[in-house]
This record gives C-alpha cells, sequence and structure tokens, in this order.
C-alpha cells in the first residue's frame, strides 16, 4: 500500500512534466556518455601503454675495463631497485647477434662491427616495473661509474602516458563541469514538482504525514532521472565506443583494442551508480529550503 | 486535553500575537476562542498545532509538550488532531472520496481500514450520495462538511476549527455548527475560532476572547460580547 502509493506519486509527478524530466535525464546522459566515453577511450590507450610496457628497456652500456665480479654485482645492485622489474646482462657476443638480426639486410654496417667488436659493448637490459619510471632508472644508472652511455625509448612512451592522463583529467573535468549541471537540472525539476504539488503537501502536512513520506516521491523521481540517464549513457557508449577507439588507437586491429565485455559492464555499473547519486542529490537539492519540517 | 503556559508570540516588527497566554481545555470541551480581526486566534491555532513555535511559554496537546517536540515527532501531534479551515483547503483534482481517503493514505493506513472509515465518516457527515462529486460540483457548506470529514476521519482527540463558518451563509453555518457538536458529544475536543456572534451567542459554550494577543475574558456558557467592545460592523476577515 505505501510503497504502491509513493510510487505511483512518482509517476504521476513525471508525467505532469515530461519535458523538465526530459532535460534533466538528457543532462545526465550527455554528462555520462563524455564521463563514460573517456573512460572506454582511456582504456585502450592504456592498452597501447601495456604493449609499449613488456618491451620497454633501460639500456645501460657497459665499459669494457669492467671485470665479471664488478658486472655482476652492479647487477644485483639494480635488482634490489624499486622501480627496477628484472636486470638482464647481454653480452657483446649477444649484442653482436642481435645487430645482426636487427640489420640483416645491410651487409656492410655489419661487417664493420665484426671488423671492431669494441663498437658494440655489453649491456645491462633494465625492464622497469613500469613503463613511466623508464627516466628514475635512466637517471640513477648515468652517474653509475663504468656505465658508458644509458638509453631508453622514453619519448613514445611519455607521450601515451600523458595522453592518458588527459583523458583521466578530461574526465576529471567532465564530471565536475556537467556533472555539476546535471545536478541543478535534476534540482530544478525536483523544486518544480513540489511546486506544482504544493496544495497536496500543505494537506500531507497537516493530516500528519511523515517528512519521509512526503520526500520519498521527490527522492524516487530524482533517483529515475538519474538512473535513467545513466542507463542511456552506458547503452550508448556500449553499443557506439568502437569507432572512436579505434580513431584514437595506434593499433590498427580492432581485435587487438576490442574492449572487453567484463570491463565494459563493470563501468557501466559505475556509471549507473554515479547517475544514481546525481539524482538522489539533485533532488535533495531541489527539495532543500521548500519542504521543511 | 490543551494547556497553554504564559505562551507569548511576537512577530518581527513588534507584533504581539499572543500574549502570556495561559489557559487550560479539558478533554471533551467545546471552546469558541473570539475577539476582533488580529487579536491572536488564528496564531493560537498555529502554535498549538506546532506550525510556530512560540517566542516563550509552553504548550501541550493531547499529552504532547508541543513546543519541545522533536521536529519528527510532529506529524504524530497532527496526527492526533483534525484541523478545518475557512477556506476548506480540499484537493480539486480529488473527489469528496479520495480528498478523505488522501488522509488516511498518507499516513500510511491499510487499505481495509480505508474503504471502512472513510463511508462511515461520509456518512456522519451527510454526504454518502456525494462521495463520487468533485468539490468544485458542490455547495460551500457541502465543501466543509468534506473538510470535517477529512479532520475527523482518523478519529482525532481534538478538532481545531478556524473560522470554518467564515465563508458560509447563516443557515449553511447552523448546519456546520450541528456537525461540530455532534463530533463534540462523541467526546472530542473542539477549539473553534469565529467572528461570528450569533453562533457563539445561539451555542452557549465556553467563550475565551482575546485581544491583542492576550485573553481578556475567559467565561463557560458565555456570549459573543462581554468585557471588550466589539465593533458594530460584522467582520469578514479572518484575520491573519
Amino acid at each position: 500500500m505505501r510503497f504502491q502509493y509513493l510510487f505511483s506519486q512518482t509517476v504521476q509527478s513525471i508525467r505532469r512534466n515530461p519535458l523538465v524530466v526530459a532535460s534533466a535525464v538528457v543532462a545526465v546522459l550527455v554528462t555520462l556518455v563524455l564521463v563514460f566515453g573517456s573512460i572506454v577511450v582511456r582504456w585502450s590507450i592504456d592498452q597501447d601503454i601495456g604493449r609499449w610496457d613488456d618491451n620497454v628497456r633501460v639500456i645501460a652500456w657497459l665499459g669494457d675495463d669492467l671485470t665479471v665480479d664488478q658486472v655482476t654485482a652492479l647487477q644485483a645492485d639494480m635488482q634490489t631497485w624499486p622501480e627496477v622489474d628484472e636486470v638482464v646482462y647481454f653480452s657483446k657476443s649477444q649484442a653482436l647477434e642481435e645487430f645482426r638480426e636487427l640489420f640483416a639486410d645491410q651487409p656492410a654496417l655489419i661487417e664493420v662491427v665484426e671488423d671492431d667488436p669494441s663498437v658494440l659493448p655489453a649491456s645491462l637490459r633494465i625492464k622497469p616495473v613500469e613503463a613511466g619510471s623508464y627516466d628514475v632508472i635512466q637517471n640513477r644508472v648515468a652517474v653509475i661509474p663504468g656505465v658508458q652511455q644509458v638509453a631508453a625509448a622514453g619519448a613514445e612512451i611519455d607521450a601515451l602516458v600523458a595522453r592518458s592522463n588527459r583523458m583521466s583529467t578530461f574526465a576529471v573535468g567532465i564530471l565536475i563541469v556537467l556533472g555539476a549541471s546535471a545536478l541543478v537540472l535534476i534540482a530544478n525539476t525536483i523544486r518544480m514538482a513540489v511546486y506544482a504539488r504544493r496544495e497536496e503537501i500543505g494537506i500531507m502536512r497537516l493530516v500528519g504525514a511523515s517528512n519521509w513520506f512526503i520526500r520519498v516521491p521527490f527522492l524516487l523521481e530524482g533517483l529515475f532521472e538519474g538512473i535513467a540517464g545513466a542507463a542511456l549513457a552506458a547503452l550508448l557508449v556500449g553499443l557506439g565506443h568502437k569507432p572512436i577507439v579505434q580513431l584514437l588507437s595506434t593499433v590498427t586491429d580492432p581485435d587487438a583494442i576490442a574492449v572487453p565485455f567484463q570491463f565494459l559492464l563493470q563501468q557501466s555499473l559505475l556509471v549507473l551508480a554515479f547517475g544514481a547519486t546525481t539524482g538522489l542529490l539533485g533532488s535533495a537539492l531541489g527539495m532543500w529550503g521548500t519542504l521543511r519540517d | 486535553m490543551i494547556r497553554l503556559q504564559g505562551v507569548t508570540k511576537l512577530y518581527e516588527g513588534g507584533v504581539v500575537a499572543a500574549h502570556d497566554v495561559t489557559l487550560e481545555i479539558a478533554k471533551g470541551e467545546f471552546v469558541f476562542l473570539v475577539g476582533p480581526s488580529g487579536s491572536g486566534k488564528s496564531t493560537l491555532i498555529r502554535l498549538l498545532l506546532r506550525e510556530e513555535l512560540p517566542t516563550s511559554g509552553d504548550l501541550w496537546v493531547a499529552g504532547k509538550h508541543v513546543n519541545k517536540l522533536a521536529s519528527w515527532k510532529v506529524p504524530l501531534l497532527r496526527r492526533s488532531v483534525g484541523t478545518v479551515f475557512q477556506d476548506f483547503k480540499l484537493l480539486p483534482n480529488k473527489t469528496v472520496y479520495e480528498n478523505v481517503a488522501f488522509a488516511l493514505e498518507v499516513i500510511g493506513r491499510p487499505r481495509h481500514v480505508i474503504r471502512q472509515q472513510v463511508p462511515q465518516v461520509l456518512r456522519l457527515v451527510g454526504l454518502s450520495a456525494k462521495a463520487d462529486r468533485m468539490p468544485r460540483q458542490l455547495s460551500g457548506g457541502e465543501q466543509q462538511r468534506v473538510s470535517i470529514a477529512r479532520a475527523f476521519v482518523n478519529r482525532p482527540l481534538i478538532l481545531f476549527a478556524d473560522e470554518p463558518t467564515g465563508n458560509l451563509d447563516p443557515g449553511t453555518s447552523v448546519g456546520i455548527m450541528r456537525l461540530l457538536d455532534r463530533i463534540n458529544r462523541t467526546g472530542t475536543t473542539v477549539v473553534m475560532a469565529t467572528h461570528d456572534h450569533a453562533i457563539v451567542d445561539a451555542m452557549r459554550r465556553r467563550v475565551v476572547e482575546l485581544d491583542r494577543g492576550g485573553v481578556v475574558r475567559d467565561e463557560s456558557h458565555g456570549g459573543y460580547q462581554m468585557v471588550s467592545p466589539v465593533p458594530d460592523s460584522y467582520e469578514e476577515d479572518d484575520g491573519e
């Protein structure tokens, strides 16, 4: 009886002013499409970074005068650094082999190297725990005596990490600015609904309806608006994210950047939770000051 | 049943709406609050309903210390009293039945209780035949009966009536007074603010006269006019 009554009040209220309700729903929709969209795009960038991650190495070229013991000690020391995942010793002969593979189509170059093995020194190849922290390792390695030169494929990673961070910033910015506007729009619809029912509310007060009984229909209305907008946003992003991800990814193979369903589902639930919260907060804001005790 | 102890209510701008009012009303009494416009009749009722808080003093209604009541308990206070106004305050988009049932619905009464009590109270006010009419299809007197039915459907201990006959012609007013008298005889305490000399004089019940917020007369079986001079012109104004 009670729930049925409260629910029917909500439905009536929404029917009374469908355009205003629609505007609140659309505000939530737009906000969350942009937020959800950038989360998905960020995910695909992070996948790119992930692919790079595994292959990022800081290479410390070693001087020829280091003894095997010194090299082993150095390797053991680096292994204890928190940002280092793994350190592999790469001997002169291994380096030569790699060189031969890489430049198989340029025999002249290979000849030069073979003539003077000192051109290709031995090296330690250091795998960072996180690709982004390569520069920390690079700086630490550079000052070690006996290390001649340090190299890392940094710029590309930096660019990707920066892009991923930009997506996060974008998402947060959208969330704050458009989220606030969605909140205010919901508050406005609730305020109008309260105004439309002010006579009824006055009588409810008079005959002793509890404050919650008066408020719940409005909270439900805000909740509905928030969840409806969020559900539409989740649906839209779920169905339409592919072209955008493809446009922004460095990978051309569409299968490689297919966003997994589980990830979408997880994020959709978050989006729904956010929509629900916005709806409840919005209606609380709308009732503020109009529905006093 | 109702007790006021040194109740004073000051509004901004120095208006004294109630001045040191001390009053006791026993269970089952019928009390008229009389006095000119702005003498504080409506304010007293608003204070008793906890629509406003007194500036100082204490009020008790149906065992509840009204001015000390936690705000979440205010609805419980209002459930134990019924209130009727000059302007009926009916919902125009609901039928007579729905208007009365509304009062029970919104305090969460189960449906079978509503189905039983609403027809009963409509019979009491003599509107069983018009249960499906809309308020605009009724006369003023009938609308006031609906409003009384709504106030009484939850069987309150006290009925407050603020100028219930203020919008009605004398003939219709008599009918409303009979109804209020009937409700009073069921044991319900009735407190009625009014300007209507004829009614007060005819009923000969307890009269509490207010002037500028203070009690100037409290007389059982009183008439409208006694101590304070009343303007010759009949006052239509409801005061607040």
